[in-house]
């Protein structure tokens, strides 16, 4: 059932490549994040207005990226965009793609963190003399990170292993472009492949070990 | 339970290194009457779909013919151009009629019979980007399918070039043309037939053929199981036969055009 010899030296010839493949998956990985942070925090606050507009804004994109898959995000920034003459190169539109996702799923995130911070909280800091502005960036917002950064690890780790999806516009410097174009060159499938999962793996395994130092570092009480 | 994955992973690791009892390829197929093609269905007119989605194209034929002398039924497992081997190599289908270029590379993992078509390549490029010749390419956006035979070679120019010309390498044919046709890439290089197939398709009006692409032909083979000899034997058979009876050369005019069909002979050599 299985016909195939594993060829493992000339494949692990590659793992330079591959490895500069990884540091383009977490570069795009860690903007998404970065970028989706603070657009999810921008909805998340738009969440809560009265405003007609920006409540608009805050539903559609949170129902459209929480409900539509990601890969028919990053084709929509790829092809979709391009249709109406908006050019993204590869990189760019799974960074956008991606982006799109991260700040959907973390506008929702914060809103759930930023109900955990008690009403109190800001009364108090206003009935301090913080002004209203002073009050959520310096009393409520790191009350909320406190309470969402767990969930925000996991979206790092579903934003490090999305980044794969880039083959599909044409990326071929991140870690599963590098594999495929290894993989269509020499057709040696199942030793690239089984690399690429072992880093995948081990990114994903060094971010959340490093997030929970961080969060050890920051939020102790 | 602790010890589960770890039973788990030494039983996959037995699987791999068990060897499987040996069985001819050749008495399966015969055998369960069904011969399991891997085609590439976005590669006209090689392989694509007609107006009610079924498989045609040379590379379809051709596994109509092979299924017809071995006296089985033809089954088309379609594939995306990387995952041909793949799916020979996990048992989904028999053999590969689909375009394989046979380079040595790939022979370390895979069996080629002898040619059955072979290509020359062009340049295809939006009328409006200004580009007329090969060396026009150079400093533009460029794509092709990652890792195909023309890919490689002019991902190989584009590094004598050391200009500032981008390569972009997509998973599929379509992909491409689409990406070429909206302006994310200026041009592509791409094999004669699916070239002007796509253009004469009238899919993408701002799509045009400029020139030729100075590479080697690019000859293509079946493809099977590196250890089944008797099915690779068998292939390479046929191909000699498809040729003989003249039955290549009416293929050629049914899918690709008029006159006569590439010739497969390698000048100055054995095969």
């Amino acid at each position: 059932m299985f016909n195939y010899t594993f060829h493992w030296r000339p494949a692990l010839n590659a793992l330079p490549q591959m490895l500069q493949g990884a540091l383009v998956t977490l570069q795009i990985a860690v903007l998404s994040m970065v970028i989706g942070i603070a657009v999810g925090v921008v909805l998340s606050v738009f969440s809560s207005s009265r405003n007609k507009l920006l409540y608009g804004i805050y539903a559609t994109w949170v129902e459209v990226a929480r409900n539509t898959p990601a890969l028919f995000q990053i084709y929509m920034a790829y092809f979709g965009l391009g249709q109406l003459g908006i050019r993204l190169d590869s990189f760019l539109a799974l960074l956008v793609g991606i982006t799109f996702n991260n700040a959907g799923y973390l506008a929702e995130t914060f809103r759930g963190g930023l109900r955990a911070v008690p009403q109190t909280q800001t009364r108090a800091a206003r009935s301090l003399g913080f002004n209203a502005y002073e009050a959520f960036t310096l009393i409520v917002l790191p009350q909320m990170f406190r309470a969402v950064f767990h969930p925000m690890t996991n979206q790092m780790v579903w934003a490090i292993l999305m980044t794969s999806l880039g083959v599909v516009v044409g990326l071929n410097s991140d870690l599963t472009g590098v594999t495929q174009d290894l993989n269509v060159r020499t057709f040696r499938t199942f030793e690239y492949f089984a690399i690429a999962a072992v880093l995948y793996y081990l990114i994903a395994k060094v971010v959340t070990l490093g997030a929970r130092l961080i969060a050890w570092r920051l939020f102790r009480y | 339970m602790k010890w589960t994955p770890l039973v788990a992973t030494a039983a996959f690791l037995t699987m791999l290194t068990v060897p499987p009892a040996f069985a001819d390829k050749l008495d399966d197929i015969i055998a369960s009457g069904v011969l399991r093609c891997a085609v590439v269905l976005d590669f006209p007119p090689m392989g694509s779909r007609d107006t009610s989605n079924n498989p045609i194209g040379f590379d379809v034929d051709t596994c109509n013919d092979l299924a017809k002398a071995l006296g089985v039924t033809p089954e088309y497992v379609e594939t995306p151009f990387p995952d041909r081997i793949p799916a020979l190599v996990s048992g989904r289908a028999d053999v590969g009629v689909a375009s394989t270029s046979d380079t040595l590379e790939r022979a370390k993992t895979i069996g080629f019979s002898i040619p059955y078509f072979a290509f020359t390549n062009v340049v295809l490029t939006r009328t409006d980007a200004g580009i007329e010749t090969y060396d026009d390419l150079k400093g533009k956006k460029l794509g092709s399918v990652a890792g195909t035979f023309e890919a490689i070679l002019l991902e190989d120019d584009m590094k004598t070039w050391g200009s500032s010309s981008t390569f972009q390498g997509f998973q599929a044919q379509a992909d491409v043309f689409q990406a070429l046709s909206q302006g994310q890439i200026d041009a592509t290089v791409v094999t004669s037939t699916v070239a002007f197939a796509t253009v004469n398709s009238g899919n993408f009006t701002n799509l045009k053929v400029s020139g030729d692409a100075p590479y080697p032909v690019d000859y293509v083979s079946l493809i099977g199981l590196r250890q089944e000899y008797g099915l690779l034997n068998y292939l390479n058979l046929f191909v000699n036969h498809q040729i003989r009876s003249g039955r290549y050369q009416e293929l050629y005019n049914k899918w690709v055009g008029e006159g006569a069909a590439p010739n497969l002979l390698i000048p100055g050599s054995y095969y």
